[in-house]
């Protein structure tokens, strides 16, 4: 592809701060959901019990390792990949 | 990644716009493998916040095994491709 000159670049840095926002706020309606799904089942108090707050706070702390670790392993395949194209 | 064929001479807003998609392809990619590593690997017990031995190793193996998947879906369908090409229809 055709290098972006550096007012390209500019813009085109705006457009990834965008998305990076976006992609940001659906992560955290994801987790929200995931570990709502995974941890919260008992309905008979309107407050979480303390077995589901410590379920929630491993949820999302093993949630952010674990996205941690895919992104680390996604960038070296995807260079592996890059350089067997030859790019 | 998916390198778009060098073009000549795109304007500005192409040259976003290629770079646009091309990173929201990558997104898409990145997003549907957490979530996919995320259900076939990591235990809902949620007995420790640590990724434990077998998930570490098991998210390794996702990972690998979905760019594996990736390559093979598209030989095949460059395969594919080419036995039914427009032209016969």
């Amino acid at each position: 592809m055709d290098a972006l000159n550096s007012r390209e670049q500019q813009e085109f840095q705006r457009v990834v701060e965008q998305k990076q926002m976006k992609d940001f706020m659906r992560l955290y309606s994801n987790l929200v959901e995931r570990c709502f799904s995974d941890c919260v089942n008992d309905f008979t108090s309107s407050k979480l019990t303390s077995k589901e707050q410590t379920c929630i706070m491993r949820c999302s702390e093993k949630f952010l390792k674990h996205s941690e670790r895919v992104g680390q392993r996604f960038q070296e395949q995807n260079a592996a990949l890059n350089q067997s194209m030859g790019r | 990644m998916f390198g778009l064929g060098g073009q000549p001479q795109l304007s500005s807003q192409q040259k976003i716009a290629a770079a646009e998609a091309e990173l929201d392809l990558v997104t898409d990619m990145f997003n549907k493998l957490v979530s996919n590593c995320h259900r076939k690997c990591i235990d809902m017990n949620y007995n420790e916040g640590d990724l434990n031995k077998n998930e570490s190793n098991c998210l390794d193996r996702c990972v690998a095994k979905y760019f594996e998947t990736n390559v093979k879906v598209g030989e095949n369908m460059q395969q594919l491709g080419q036995n039914f090409s427009p032209g016969k229809f």
